[in-house]
């Protein structure tokens, strides 16, 4: 009984804190709601990705010619770039110099300028031509840029597979002493350029006869890149989250220490033992509390889909016992509350982030750091945390699981023994 | 002289405040190695930066699967990983883990020809809403148009050979076909049209890609920021501990004792800022490149912090107050400025919103710079804004202090 009042006792205190409350649910809403709003536009359809229109200036000196029946390809790429289809995602604008085009990109009135040399279309039709197009870019850019790049190599290289064949087959035709006319020469271009469109308009529209393009199949309903951002992010913030708030927590025991109260609560009939487990589980209690709210709100508000309930539940209960045992471990070893606030914001920061905590939305990280997180608490909670939204197996989540419990008794021990050594 | 005196006395309390240190230098050079260590390598192998992918030929004695792998290898942005028959599912795994940006499972009795009974397709492994997933895609769509177009090349020839002089028999038919999709496969390694990249730096010369370029200059400015808790904390210790009311009775005003505060946290802003720039210097970003520039983009950013952190010292009553504010305007600022994530991957509402704060116009100033290449005027813009905000915060500042 003397537990459960000690735990009331502190917990009344702790739920009158604006620090707990600020740390424990304010921050994290405010963070969620941050990055929703970054990334929130990324889900205008269910499943897809909404690409920024990309401010593209154009400077075609290919211009049409008799000799090729006033055909252009620098004309064909610029109405393509114009077209309709592409409006959503490049915007363009058509200049006639290339100095006023880098100078646009300079002063950040565009990202992406492409200039097309005079002569680029007699280089289609000449086997020996070689010619390039130049892409001016916003180095600041990537994804843009990386857009509008994309779009003209397909183009590029329709070209350049054109030029190849009137290349193959003067080539096969010259070796057998055969002469080939440029009518041939032409016709096979139009052929090969004919089917690549062909090929290309299939390709556009999702029917690759060829190819078969396959997600790989989770246990979860896939979700829009916004959703898996803001997703992915917010776990790592609920899991540092749930260290500080540990901490903070189990700072109470140095604030009552400093205040007095605690040294006046040892010489009561209450045993140590009594007193120091009523405090820790105040810890346990407010951090798993933080965690259900956070998940619930962020649940409602952000409709983030967190996974099955049951694993769930266990890495929840993997986290609290982690970040409660860590706080606790943590505050064992400092004298004083002033003390705890710089060890607090590095020790724990510097943790999580080589826990990988500050870069779960990332696709992918140095092989180096997915070493370096399994020596935190946090790295490991994360890779539960990951196991139970993407619904694996049980036999999966055992072993993070155990390394956390074991990390979990571990840390609590020792916080236990340095207290009691104190306090004795 | 008392205003030099009390800048002094609370430099001298801010230097032996090892969460000065900590906060104002260990910590954002810190993250700067971090994110700059992570955003170098995106989980590829140092000794090539293109993206894994996993290659899985069931059927290896088909022609197309080995020239297929050919054109793969010969990609900008991907690198092909051969796995084996047997690891089919570990390598799906692997690509839901992120370790692999894409799968590619080449099947037995793959064929060019479309649209009939035996058509068997090539199985791409890849997640479409990640940017390496669509980046690996569409490299891995161009590199199968090239096979595809190297036998649609041998079927013209062909085609058109026979129409002209004809095959005397189906070897001789088989063994033109071969040479002329032989002859396409090699001349895709060196394409006759291509295309030139060029990033704009200003001074024309082509920039290699510095992981620092974001992660410097959005540490410096997310902690200077956060570094304002060491200065506000001093006037809200004043105002506590009742030292700011005995100085008030001393013959030393309001204007010198605010110039003096100012004094001394304009100065830990600016050194903070300035060693943070050392450090980018040294990590291969040109801050140097034009010292004017830089030093009034510094200075401006530097007299934001002051008077924002003066703000802070004069609404705040408690020093958890004072963290308190400072975590928020971190966070708010430094997201909405561009400093955790290029302000590029949001929404244009989040961009422009967040061309409303001094942040965001730093961090373009300091882009300007370093990776664009420009100069003096480039800045001019940026450190208006900033310059604005600094007096707008001050005067708030002032006006709050006088009437307190």
């Amino acid at each position: 009984m003397k537990l459960i009042d000690i735990t009331l006792k502190d917990l009344t205190r702790s739920l009158r804190s604006r620090t707990i409350y600020f740390f424990a649910i304010g921050l994290p809403l405010f963070t969620a709601v941050l990055f929703y709003f970054a990334f929130s536009g990324q889900d205008e359809d269910q499943g897809s990705f909404e690409l920024p229109i990309t401010e593209t200036i154009i400077v075609n000196f290919d211009k049409p010619q008799a000799e090729f029946g006033f055909f252009s390809a620098g004309q064909i790429l610029t109405d393509f770039l114009n077209s309709e289809e592409l409006s959503s995602i490049v915007h363009v604008r058509e200049f006639d110099s290339e100095d006023l085009a880098t100078e646009a990109i300079n002063s950040q009135d565009a990202g992406v300028a492409i200039v097309i040399p005079e002569g680029y279309t007699s280089s289609a039709f000449n086997p020996e031509g070689e010619v390039d197009i130049i892409i001016y870019q916003d180095p600041t850019l990537a994804i843009g840029p990386a857009i509008v790049r994309s779009i003209v190599f397909q183009f590029v290289d329709g070209f350049a597979g054109a030029i190849i064949t009137a290349d193959v087959v003067s080539q096969q035709f010259e070796t057998r002493a055969v002469e080939v006319s440029q009518a041939l020469l032409q016709e096979v271009t139009q052929e090969y350029s004919t089917w690549v469109q062909s090929f290309g308009q299939l390709q556009s529209e999702g029917e690759h006869p060829l190819l078969s393009i396959e997600a790989p199949t989770t246990a979860r309903e896939p979700t829009g890149l916004g959703t898996q951002i803001i997703t992915q992010m917010m776990s790592g913030m609920l899991i540092f989250y749930s260290f500080f708030t540990g901490a903070n927590v189990a700072q109470s025991i140095l604030q009552e220490d400093e205040e007095g109260t605690l040294a006046r609560l040892f010489t009561s009939p209450t045993s140590r033992a009594t007193i120091l487990g009523g405090k820790f589980t105040t810890v346990f209690i407010t951090t798993a509390g933080q965690i259900i709210i956070t998940l619930i709100a962020t649940t409602f508000i952000f409709n983030i889909d967190w996974g099955d309930p049951l694993l769930l539940a266990i890495a929840i209960l993997a986290i609290v016992i982690a970040s409660s045992s860590f706080g606790i471990m943590i505050m064992s070893m400092l004298k004083t509350v002033r003390q705890a606030g710089p060890v607090l914001g590095v020790v724990l920061t510097i943790s999580g982030m080589a826990g990988g905590l500050f870069t779960s939305a990332m696709p992918s990280v140095p092989p180096a750091f997915e070493t370096v997180t399994l020596f935190t608490p946090q790295g490991w909670n994360h890779r539960l945390w990951k196991l139970a939204m993407e619904g694996a197996q049980l036999g999966e989540m055992a072993l993070p699981l155990i390394v956390i419990l074991i990390m979990g008794v571990v840390f609590f021990v020792i916080g236990t023994l340095v207290f009691r050594k104190r306090f004795a | 002289m008392r205003i030099f005196d009390l800048a002094i006395k609370d430099l001298k309390q801010i230097i032996r405040d090892r969460r000065a240190f900590l906060f104002l230098l260990l910590m954002p050079i810190t993250f700067t190695f971090f994110f700059g260590w992570v955003f170098g390598s995106f989980g590829v192998s140092e000794d090539d930066p293109r993206l894994p992918i996993g290659w899985v030929s069931q059927d290896t004695e088909n022609i197309l699967s080995s020239e297929m792998y050919s054109l793969l290898e010969a990609s900008d942005a991907i690198r092909p990983v051969v796995v084996k028959k047997e690891d089919v599912n570990k390598v799906v795994e692997s690509v839901q883990e992120g370790e692999l940006a894409a799968a590619v499972l080449f099947p037995v009795g793959f064929k060019s020809e479309t649209g009939t009974d035996e058509t068997v397709k090539i199985t791409l492994i890849a997640d479409p809403f990640t940017p390496a997933g669509q980046t690996a895609t569409n490299a891995i769509q161009a590199a199968l148009t090239r096979l595809l177009g190297s036998d649609q090349m041998a079927q013209i020839s062909t085609k058109a050979f026979d129409e002209l002089e004809g095959f005397d028999n189906e070897v001789e038919y088989r063994k033109y076909f071969d040479e002329g999709f032989n002859l396409a496969i090699q001349a895709w390694e060196q394409p006759p049209l291509g295309l030139r990249i060029v990033q704009l730096t200003g001074e024309g010369a082509e920039q290699e890609f510095n992981p620092y370029a974001q992660a410097s200059p959005g540490m410096l400015i997310q902690f200077t920021v956060f570094g304002l808790f060491n200065s506000a904390s001093l006037l809200v210790i004043e105002r506590k501990t009742k030292t700011l009311q005995r100085m008030m009775t001393t013959p030393i005003s309001r204007s010198e004792m605010l110039a003096g505060h100012i004094l001394a946290m304009f100065c830990v802003v600016f050194i903070q800022q300035m060693i943070l720039i050392v450090l980018g210097q040294f990590l291969g970003l040109e801050y140097f490149r034009e010292p004017i520039a830089l030093l009034l983009l510094v200075f401006a950013f530097a007299l934001f912090a002051t008077s924002y952190g003066l703000l802070i010292g004069v609404l705040a009553k408690t020093e958890e107050q004072v963290i308190m504010i400072a975590m928020l305007s971190m966070f708010l600022l430094s997201a909405l400025g561009g400093a955790w994530f290029p302000l590029e991957i949001t929404g244009e509402a989040f961009t422009a919103i967040g061309h409303l704060t001094p942040t965001a116009w730093a961090m373009d100033g300091f882009q300007n710079l370093i990776l664009r290449g420009q100069g003096l005027e480039s800045v001019f813009l940026s450190v208006g804004i900033i310059l604005a905000y600094a007096v707008l915060c001050f005067a708030l500042a002032v006006w709050r202090f006088r009437y307190e």
